[in-house]
């Protein structure tokens, strides 16, 4: 897809999705309180990847500027508690709404779970318990997503 | 207390098989528990070694094992440490001795009978998914 340009608070920026995958990359997910976009498997509030991506401060634009933005470019845009909403151009895929869904993405890494929701993702449980503290949450449960059947098993030998 | 297995993805696609676990939380973390599986065939209960330093919990390094978990060799030391699990209303702490191991090959910590089981009469149904765990005083 090519760069889009896009005017936030009287700035010019040119905007593509590699640039927004790029500039969260490096981020943890901050808390979803309503809107969220779906980057790489991961629920972002939007104004955290516009803020990210432009340098912004996040004063200087709305959640739904930085939203319409972000599905224009193709990410899937939803609101907690409802169904995401594939951009038009996105491709069909499958819905994550059961659990087991929003877990696929994160195979692998630790996560923290509340109410089915991956509120956050790393590769270390501290990271995980670092984020929760920052950001003053509490979940249901904490675990690595096993990649194998080994690895969602038990002491014994198989 | 009961408690519904636990679905997971598997990383080819589909689901692997659902696993009876239950949240427990480590004395030091407050913020989540820890998802464990109930492994009937572990003596010991086994946590990664990453929880321990998180808690702030120092384990025994005079009482450290090297050995074979999960396919790999990783060294484990132990320490006495509150555990709690939940469900509902109700709610049960427990002082038990876990094995804090380093590497940590699992998703889970695992709960073995020191530890957890000789604390807790335990029923499952692996058909209808869920296990109940009732403490034994």
């Amino acid at each position: 897809m090519t760069a889009k340009a896009v005017q936030i608070s009287g700035q010019q920026f040119d905007l593509d999705p590699r640039r927004i995958v790029r500039a969260v990359s490096r981020a943890l997910p901050e808390p979803v309180r309503d809107h969220y976009v779906v980057i790489e498997g991961r629920r972002y509030p939007p104004k955290q990847v516009i803020a990210l991506a432009t340098g912004l401060d996040r004063a200087d634009f709305t959640t739904h500027q930085a939203r319409r933005i972000l599905r224009r470019l193709g990410f899937t845009a939803a609101r907690r508690g409802t169904q995401p909403t594939p951009s038009a151009g996105a491709a069909p895929r499958r819905p994550a709404a059961d659990p087991v869904e929003r877990l696929r993405p994160h195979i692998g890494e630790w996560v923290a779970v509340k109410d089915d929701d991956v509120l956050v993702a790393a590769d270390t449980p501290a990271t995980v318990l670092a984020w929760l503290a920052q950001h003053d949450q509490t979940a249901d449960s904490m675990f690595r997503v096993p990649e194998t059947e080994a690895a969602a098993g038990g002491a014994a030998p198989a | 207390m009961r408690f519904p297995f636990r679905h997971l993805p598997a990383a080819g696609g589909g689901q692997l098989t659902p696993r009876p676990t239950l949240d427990v939380w480590l004395e030091g973390i407050d913020a989540v528990p820890l998802a464990s599986l109930l492994d009937t065939g572990a003596l010991r209960t086994r946590f990664s070694r990453d929880l321990a330093t998180a808690a702030g919990i120092e384990p025994d390094e005079d009482l450290a094992e090297t050995f074979a978990l999960g396919g790999a060799i990783v060294t484990g030391a132990p320490a006495r440490v509150l555990l709690r699990i939940g469900a509902g209303d109700d709610s049960y702490a427990w002082e038990a001795p876990v094995w804090f191991c380093d590497p940590w090959p699992f998703g889970f910590q695992l709960l073995g009978l020191e530890g957890f089981l000789q604390h807790f009469r335990v029923t499952l149904s692996a058909y209808h998914e869920w296990l109940d765990c009732k403490p034994e005083q």
